[in-house]
C-alpha cells in the first residue's frame, strides 16, 4: 500500500504545476464562532435523551438534599427477588433496570448473597437479551470480585455506576434503540416508587415537587413502551407499566404535586414492581 | 495537449485518493480520556449518571437532555480526540435561557453547575474547531454529580 503512495505522489509531483490544494491558513482563520442554540429550532436527529434519566443513586442524593433521613438502599433491601423467568424482551429490559437499581442502592450495605443473587438475575436478564460477551465478561468479574472480597464496598460502587451509568448506555449499539430505555425505565421506576414511599413515611409532601415532578422523562418511556412496528406480542406487564406512566404524565403535568399525587405514585409504581 | 491535461486530471485525482488517509475519529481516544476523569471524580465525591460517546464534523452539535435535581450539584464534562482543536459546551435551562458556557480553547471543556429548580435542560456540545485533516472528531460526553 505504501509503495502505491509512493507511486501515486510522484505523479501528483511530475503532473502539476498549479498550486496545491487549497489549505487553511491559521492567520486567516476566521474569529471563533459563538455558538448559539434556540431550544426552539432542535434539529431532532441533534437530540439524544441517553442522559435524560437520574440514576436512582442521584436520587438518593436529591431525598437528602431536601431534607429527607431515609436511606432508599434500606428501603429496596428487603425486596423479592426478580425473576428473569420471561421470553418478553420489554419485560427482560425493564426487569434489569429494576436489578441494576436494587444493586446500586444497596452495594453499600446488602449481604454478599443478595448481591451475588442480583448479579446471576442481571446476567441470566442480559443473556437472553443478547448482550454481547465484554458486557457478561464484567458481570461475571464483579461476581468473583464480591465472592473473594477482592474490592471494597466502595470501589464495587464504582464498578455498579460503570456497568449502569457507561456499559447500559454503549449496548444501544449492538441490542437497538429501545432496550436501554426500557432498562433506565425499570431502574427509574424503583427509584421513583421508593422516593414516594420515603417522602410519605417522613410526610415531606412539599418536597415532592422537585423529587417526583419529571414530565419528559415518562415521555421518553412512553415513546418506547408504546413504539410500533415491533413483532412483540401483548403483554399484561408491559401494558400495566404504559398505562402507569400515563398516570405519572398526567400528575408530572401539574404546577406542584401533592399528597394525593405521591401516594398516587407510590401506589402506581408499587402495583407494577409487584408484577415483576 | 488536451489529452495530457485530461490524462493528468485523471491520475491527480486517482493519486489523491490514494495519498489521501482520511483521519477517522477516534472515540475510544476521546473515550479513556473521560473515564480518567469520572474515576479520579470519585475521590472527590463525584458519582457518574452516564457517559457516552459521539462523532461531530466540524461546527456541527449535538444537544443531551438532562434531568437535573434541585440542590445537587453537576459536572458535564467532554474529552475530544487527538483532532478535536477546540470543543466547547453551552448549558440551556428548559425555556432555552443560556445558563453557562464553557468556550476555552480546549478539548476538554467542563462545566460545574447547581441546579436551582428540578427540571429538564439542554446541553449542547459543540466542535468548534478540528483538525484540517481530519473529517470528524471523537467526543466523549459525561455527566457526573454529588
Amino acid at each position: 500500500m505504501k509503495r502505491y503512495g509512493y507511486l501515486a505522489l510522484v505523479l501528483l509531483l511530475g503532473c502539476g504545476d498549479s498550486d496545491p490544494a487549497e489549505k487553511k491558513d491559521p492567520a486567516t482563520k476566521q474569529e471563533k464562532k459563538v455558538f448559539k442554540l434556540d431550544i426552539n429550532n432542535i434539529n431532532p436527529s441533534n437530540v439524544k435523551e441517553i442522559a435524560l434519566v437520574p440514576s436512582p443513586a442521584e436520587m438518593q442524593k436529591a431525598l437528602n438534599r431536601a431534607g429527607l433521613q431515609s436511606k432508599l438502599g434500606d428501603l429496596a433491601l428487603s425486596e423479592k427477588s426478580i425473576s428473569m423467568n420471561t421470553d418478553n424482551k420489554d419485560q427482560l429490559a425493564i426487569r434489569c433496570g429494576v436489578v441494576l437499581a436494587e444493586l446500586v442502592l444497596t452495594v453499600k450495605t446488602a449481604p454478599k448473597p443478595k448481591m451475588l443473587a442480583h448479579l446471576e438475575s442481571l446476567k441470566q436478564g442480559f443473556t437472553k437479551l443478547g448482550a454481547g460477551e465484554k458486557f457478561l465478561k464484567t458481570i461475571d468479574t464483579m461476581t468473583s470480585n464480591i465472592k473473594t472480597d477482592a474490592k471494597s464496598r466502595d470501589d464495587l460502587l464504582r464498578d455498579m455506576d460503570q456497568l449502569a451509568g457507561i456499559m447500559v448506555p454503549e449496548l444501544e449499539k449492538e441490542l437497538g434503540k429501545w432496550v436501554v430505555p426500557l432498562v433506565q425505565a425499570g431502574s427509574w421506576l424503583k427509584g421513583a416508587n421508593l422516593v414516594a414511599g420515603a417522602i410519605n413515611e417522613e410526610q415531606k409532601y412539599d418536597s415532592a415537587t422537585r423529587l417526583l415532578k419529571q414530565p419528559q422523562v415518562v415521555d421518553y418511556f412512553l415513546k418506547y413502551v408504546q413504539r410500533e412496528g415491533t413483532k412483540k406480542a401483548p403483554d399484561e406487564i408491559v401494558q400495566k407499566l404504559e398505562f402507569t406512566l400515563l398516570n405519572l404524565k398526567k400528575i408530572a403535568s401539574k404546577e406542584t404535586l401533592s399528597q394525593a399525587d405521591v401516594k398516587a405514585i407510590q401506589s402506581d409504581t408499587t402495583e407494577v414492581l409487584l408484577l415483576l | 495537449m488536451k489529452f495530457i491535461s485530461r490524462f493528468c486530471s485523471v491520475l491527480l485525482i486517482g493519486a489523491a485518493s490514494l495519498l489521501a488517509s482520511p483521519a477517522y475519529a477516534d472515540e475510544k481516544e476521546a473515550e479513556n480520556c473521560l473515564r480518567e476523569k469520572i474515576w479520579s471524580g470519585y475521590e472527590g465525591g463525584w458519582a457518574v449518571r452516564t457517559a457516552t460517546t459521539i462523532t461531530l464534523e466540524e461546527e456541527a452539535h449535538r444537544v443531551f437532555l438532562v434531568t437535573l435535581y434541585e440542590g445537587n450539584e453537576y459536572k458535564f464534562m467532554v474529552c475530544g480526540d487527538k483532532d478535536s482543536n477546540d470543543l466547547d459546551i453551552v448549558l440551556h435551562n428548559a425555556t432555552g435561557e443560556e445558563l453557562a458556557r464553557d468556550s476555552d480553547q480546549s478539548r476538554e471543556p467542563l462545566i460545574e453547575f447547581k441546579a436551582k429548580e428540578t427540571q429538564t435542560y439542554y446541553i449542547a456540545v459543540y466542535a468548534s474547531s478540528i483538525s484540517e485533516e481530519a473529517e470528524g472528531t471523537g467526543i466523549a460526553f459525561a455527566v457526573t454529580y454529588k
